[in-house]
């Protein structure tokens, strides 16, 4: 950002540019604001605030594709730039590069925050309330480690099968479409919906819009949090199983520089 | 003298070819192959020294220094860097060796030389109110304290090269590998990253590195090991090597001929010993071993007008490690 601060106006105007065309779309199929469409909505979602919903959305898919692909395209990026053996080479654990890239994509993220609440209020006059955005805070942080996991997990295999980026676009979809991104997860069928409910993104998303958009307090989302630790806590520590044996392999196959 | 490397037996095969999950659900055969990289190398670095591993691109020096900073696992063998045994105690190595294995390309090129510097140090575990002092003594050891703030990208590659040895004395350690260190540098700038060793091994350091280049292994190295096929086929200190070649002189002659030259080879072969014959387009190029160019010489001349040949170029030079590696071998370094 330092020595390109070009970089600030994605992460400025993208969280706005992309839910703000959803929700126009929204406005243009449903006739604006007619109360049956609205009705119809708040009966899936659990909320008549359409804005909120897509907005709360968008950002947790920032998220996803920050956490999903971070950790992996640093170590990639490490990879072929030709750094990673010098990297391997200083008695740091190993685990370190597998989990660190992803603090440095956090400011970004608390950023898209910053800047949905405010464009929010000043493009669609959907003010939320200070205490809200406080517990939306809290459910925040209780999900970040989960998708850090997650993502620590596909940035093993960049250790021993190198270019995993199709993989990793592939369960961005996949997340986008299951676990509540952009519409409510009622809307998938029933057996997708049973897939949702082991992603610890569905509950941070939905947990999120619940005390945001429906006022919830934290004690309403709290077995939700619980499950996302516990969901996070078998992530984790499958990543660095999965990391160990995988970093094996590259070590006796030499995958580590090659590309 | 103690020890600073010890390796015994050391094996390292890859797999050729590949065995997808497809072709095991279907049971079909493996068909890889498996390519021995390194051969049962025995190898024994004194504390201290500079020793070389000289030897042509493919012949296992790479995957030799790669296993012995813990990059690659051998399939068979043992290795202890600085008394720990490498296989159980990997992070320990790391710490006590400076590794410089992929140069110019393992820095980070949007950060400047004391960034990078700052970087490594952290991942070195160098405490913090050390790091600044070690990073300054890195710089100055390699000569680039005064473009310690400039962005990589704006170094030139024997710049990027000094930095990276910079970074693997970060840890300030007794041992450090060099792999390739010259290679891609202009003369100049290959002297002076080849001064910066020197310096080291008069700081009471060991140097273990890899080289192509026989001028360099001659020049820099205490004892040098010729690798071939991921075997070592000599190894000795240079005078030694270069005295197995039992000549004081080799003479190099270019003749144009027309047959296949027995009869010549088989006169000049008498005055010198024919270490290399190659023909070509009715030249025939010959290295021959002597004692005395000054005797060689008029004889190769008298052979050529003996079968109709001619004497197209003669070059007399010394003995060199190619000459060695030639006659261990049969084949030249740079083919």
């Amino acid at each position: 950002m330092r020595r390109y601060p070009t970089l600030l106006l994605s992460v400025l105007f993208w969280p706005i540019l992309l839910p703000a065309a959803t929700v126009l779309m929204g406005r243009a199929y449903s006739g604006s604001n007619d109360p049956q469409a609205i009705q119809a909505f708040a009966e899936r979602a659990g909320t008549s605030e359409v804005t909120g919903f897509v907005f709360v959305g968008y950002a947790m898919y920032m998220w996803l594709s920050a956490m999903l692909w971070g950790p992996g395209s640093a170590l990639r990026t490490e990879q072929v730039r030709g750094s990673l053996e010098a990297v391997f080479l200083t008695p740091t654990s190993r685990l370190v590069p597998l989990f660190a890239p992803p603090i440095a994509a956090l400011p970004a993220i608390i950023l898209d925050f910053a800047v949905i609440f405010p464009a929010m209020w000043l493009l669609f006059g959907v003010a939320l309330p200070l205490d809200a955005m406080l517990r939306a805070v809290v459910v925040a942080m209780v999900g970040i480690p989960a998708l850090y996991a997650i993502g620590a997990l596909f940035a093993s295999l960049v250790l021993r099968y190198g270019e995993i980026g199709p993989v990793v676009h592939l369960t961005r979809g996949i997340f986008v479409l299951a676990c509540g991104i952009t519409f409510p997860v009622a809307m998938l069928p029933a057996w997708a919906q049973i897939g949702s409910a082991f992603l610890p993104p569905t509950y941070t998303v939905a947990d999120t819009r619940a005390v945001l958009l429906r006022g919830e307090g934290l004690g309403a989302v709290a077995g939700d949090l619980i499950f996302v630790v516990a969901l996070t806590l078998i992530v984790a520590a499958l990543a660095s199983v999965v990391f160990r044996w995988l970093d094996r392999s590259a070590r006796r196959t030499g995958m580590l520089g090659r590309y | 003298m103690s020890s600073a490397v010890v390796a015994t037996g050391l094996v390292k095969e890859f797999e050729k070819g590949r065995h997808t999950i497809w072709q095991r659900l279907r049971r079909e055969p493996d068909r890889r192959t498996r390519f021995r990289a390194v051969d049962g190398i025995d190898l024994r670095v004194e504390t201290g020294e500079i020793f070389g591993l000289l030897g042509p691109n493919g012949a296992g020096k790479t995957t030799t220094m790669k296993m012995l900073s813990t990059l690659l696992e051998p399939t068979s063998g043992t290795i202890e860097v600085l008394g720990i045994d490498v296989a159980r105690r990997p992070r320990e190595v790391r710490a006590r060796l400076g590794a410089m294995l992929s140069g110019e390309r393992s820095l980070y090129w949007k950060l400047t030389g004391r960034e990078n510097l700052e970087y490594f140090a952290a991942l070195y575990h160098v405490p913090p109110k050390e790091t600044k002092a070690r990073i300054d003594r890195s710089l100055a050891a390699v000569k680039l304290s005064d473009r310690e703030d400039d962005y990589v990208e704006r170094y030139s590659t024997g710049m990027r090269q000094r930095l990276a040895l910079a970074r693997a004395l970060l840890p300030d350690p007794p041992l450090v590998i060099l792999d390739e260190p010259t290679v891609g540098l202009d003369p100049q700038s290959a002297r002076d990253l080849r001064d910066r060793v020197r310096d080291l091994r008069a700081q009471g350091r060991t140097i273990l590195l890899t080289t192509h280049y026989m001028e360099e292994a001659d020049q820099l190295c205490d004892r040098v090991a010729i690798i071939d096929h991921g075997k070592i086929v000599a190894l000795d200190s240079p005078a030694a090597l270069k005295r197995t070649i039992r000549a004081e002189e080799i003479v190099r002659l270019e003749i144009g001929l027309h047959g296949d030259g027995a009869g010549f080879l088989a006169q000049l072969g008498r005055a010198g010993t024919v270490a290399r014959q190659q023909q070509t387009n009715g030249t025939l190029a010959v290295t021959v071993h002597c004692s005395s160019a000054r005797d060689l010489v008029p004889a190769a001349f008298d052979a050529a007008r003996a079968y109709g040949a001619t004497v197209l170029h003669v070059e007399v030079v010394p003995v060199t490690l190619e000459d060695v590696f030639l006659s261990v071998t049969g084949r030249e370094l740079r083919e």
